[in-house]
């Protein structure tokens, strides 16, 4: 094998120009892989981030059947002991308790339908994004009135900072209505209707008074440590939550269609990877034919002095397995320099809804370590694949045809 | 080496090609003994039929008729597999052009052939540098072959065929390329080196100086031997 290694790695640089054209190829072709690879994670976790830092969370602790009746009489049980074992939990790095109950929202102009939501605002502050989205005024301060809204909803009510609105909810015990009069003091805009149209955030504490619920919460919204967190099934933060009659549930299964989009977004880059591949064989098995049929009659010399035909499919295998090597070294680092640059600089595709997600923040290609070792043994096994066919085409090959005038 | 001291030995040979819906007569009903240590040339004129024999007595080239048998063996009842082995183990071939390997050094084409026979390494350098001194190429062995001249080349044409030390030596027009000075060298060395060794030799050739310092002369015409002459 050494002697064929040797004899290959000459070869190839036989006709020093064609090499490197071919390798060229092959590398920009692993280098865009590993570029779309990273890119595509980037995106990934730039719509997992926007999709969950604006209000969702990575992960949601409710009352088992919450998520699917909307119940306001299922509060989480035991949320105090839950709120601080949560403090103490090394994989959550924030959390935000949160009431949650359909209300009607009054102005002197209009009337709205609108989700009230209890938030404690320090915690909220940290964890989602509604004092970062702020367009006027500020997040609440503790003020048992302020209220805050989106700006589509504050353009149906026709209010504005300081303006007076009236929230009416139905107790959870008895469904009396329950009414209260707040003051705008802050109108956020995110982009996201949803969000924008629907919400009108008012301290916890009030938020309970209104509904009757002392302590009681519906929702705790977590983020982790670790973007991937919420991801991973084996994490004991679902079990360890998921007791009691409470469940705990990460983003994948709160928005499921998210998740799809994501996983069709992994089978893009399956055909993106296929098609890349295709331009790898057809250099490979361009670069090589044009050898082979260049030194037809020297594989016929080496045939008619003893050679077996095993030993020319060989040659030419670990030829092909040379050129691979090449284009990897190429390729991985012409896709290590552009991804690293372009991870650096960010890609600005703030304000584009992508998959029904605004999104929000540049976008960071992602290098892994898995990049430079799956696709580039992907490359090499094509290589050596590829090279497989002019290799039992020359071993085919008649000895005193290769050779024309032969002996 | 054979009882009968035949290397080779051919029973009425002939091959035909079909040419665009023609049959071509290459070579026609060819009896061909050859003995061991002979310097023997086939001569005739282009299209005779040489090199077309010379390929079926290699088992380079089948023939559509008749029997080859070299060195008492049957090349028909071979597999592709032990023709390849037969012909590394016992034939050694010197081409026109002389075809060396032109990324492999001069040492590493003469020990080629060793290595596919799996001669050790130190046995290999020994046997290559034996050979080179030989040839009259000590002191060229770490060059390219591109680096070398014609006849310099055909040298180590000639070493890496001997080297493996084969029972037959075939050798396609070899001074074709050469200029006549260095071409009669190279002959007067392989006249040495067949005395010296007892190697067969069987050329196909124009070349009257070859023919001159053949010890048996077998004329081609038209596929068939117009004459078989032996000298002494």
């Amino acid at each position: 094998m050494g002697f064929y290694w040797k004899l290959a790695w000459r070869n190839i640089f036989r006709n020093k120009r064609r090499t490197i054209i071919a390798s060229v190829a092959i590398g920009i072709g692993l280098a865009a892989l590993i570029y779309s690879d990273a890119l595509i994670i980037g995106m990934k976790e730039s719509l997992i981030r926007s999709t969950t830092s604006s209000f969702l969370g990575e992960a949601q602790i409710h009352r088992e059947g919450y998520r699917l009746s909307r119940d306001a009489e299922l509060t989480i049980r035991h949320s105090s002991a839950l709120l601080e074992q949560l403090a103490q939990d090394k994989s959550v790095a924030r959390f935000a308790p949160r009431t949650q109950a359909f209300g009607m929202l009054t102005s002197p102009a209009n009337v709205n339908s609108v989700m009230l939501v209890g938030v404690d605002p320090e915690r909220e502050r940290h964890l989602s994004q509604f004092d970062d989205a702020l367009r006027q005024g500020e997040w609440l301060r503790g003020e048992a009135r302020d209220l805050v809204i989106g700006s589509k909803l504050a353009e149906t009510l026709e209010v504005g900072l300081g303006d007076r609105v009236v929230m009416t909810v139905a107790q959870v015990k008895g469904g009396d209505l329950s009414q209260e009069m707040f003051r705008v003091s802050g109108v956020y805009h995110f982009g996201i209707r949803e969000l924008d149209t629907g919400m009108a955030l008012v301290p916890l504490s009030k938020a309970q008074q209104m509904l009757g619920i002392p302590d009681g919460i519906h929702e705790i919204a977590v983020r982790f440590h670790h973007l991937h967190d919420a991801e991973n099934p084996d994490l004991g933060f679902w079990d360890r939550y998921s007791s009691n009659g409470n469940e705990a549930a990460g983003w994948p299964e709160l928005m499921p269609e998210m998740k799809n989009v994501l996983e069709l977004t992994d089978f893009s880059m399956y055909i993106l990877a296929l098609i890349l591949a295709g331009v790898v064989v057809f250099g490979i098995i361009n670069t090589l034919f044009m050898s082979m049929y260049e030194r037809m009659f020297e594989f016929g010399v080496l045939r008619a002095v003893g050679t077996r035909a095993g030993g020319i499919r060989k040659l030419i295998v670990l030829e092909a397995l040379a050129l691979g090597l090449i284009s990897v070294g190429l390729g991985a680092l012409l896709g290590l320099g552009t991804t690293a640059l372009m991870a650096h600089l960010g890609i600005d595709f703030r304000g584009i809804e992508m998959t029904g997600v605004h999104i929000q923040e540049l976008i960071y290609p992602q290098l892994r370590t898995m990049q430079f070792i799956k696709y580039p043994a992907w490359v090499i096994l094509f290589c050596s694949l590829v090279g497989l066919y002019p290799a039992l085409v020359a071993g085919r090959m008649k000895i005193a045809t290769a050779m024309r005038k032969s002996m | 080496m054979n009882q009968n001291h035949n290397i080779v030995a051919t029973r009425n040979v002939s091959k035909t090609y079909h040419d665009n819906g023609v049959d071509v007569h290459a070579v026609r009903g060819i009896d061909l003994t050859i003995e061991s240590g002979e310097f023997t040339a086939v001569v005739g004129p282009s299209g005779s039929g040489k090199t077309t024999f010379l390929n079926i007595i290699s088992g380079l080239d089948t023939p559509t008729e008749g029997e080859v048998r070299l060195d008492g063996r049957d090349l028909s009842s071979m597999s592709g597999r032990e023709l390849s082995d037969f012909r590394r183990d016992h034939i050694g071939f010197i081409f026109q052009a002389y075809n060396l390997i032109p990324v492999l050094r001069v040492e590493e084409n003469v020990e080629y052939i060793m290595m596919l026979q799996g001669v050790p390494r130190e046995e290999r350098h020994r046997r290559v540098k034996e050979i080179l001194d030989d040839v009259g190429l000590a002191g060229m062995a770490d060059r390219l072959p591109t680096k070398l001249s014609g006849g310099q080349q055909q040298r180590v044409a000639i070493a890496r065929a001997m080297v493996s030390r084969p029972r037959l030596i075939l050798a396609d027009e070899p001074t074709a390329n050469l200029d006549s000075r260095t071409g009669a060298d190279l002959l007067d060395m392989m006249r040495e080196l067949n005395e010296k060794t007892g190697m067969t030799f069987l050329f196909s050739t124009h070349d009257r100086m070859i023919m001159k310092r053949a010890r048996r002369v077998v004329t081609l015409r038209d596929g068939q031997i117009a004459d078989d002459e032996r000298r002494e």
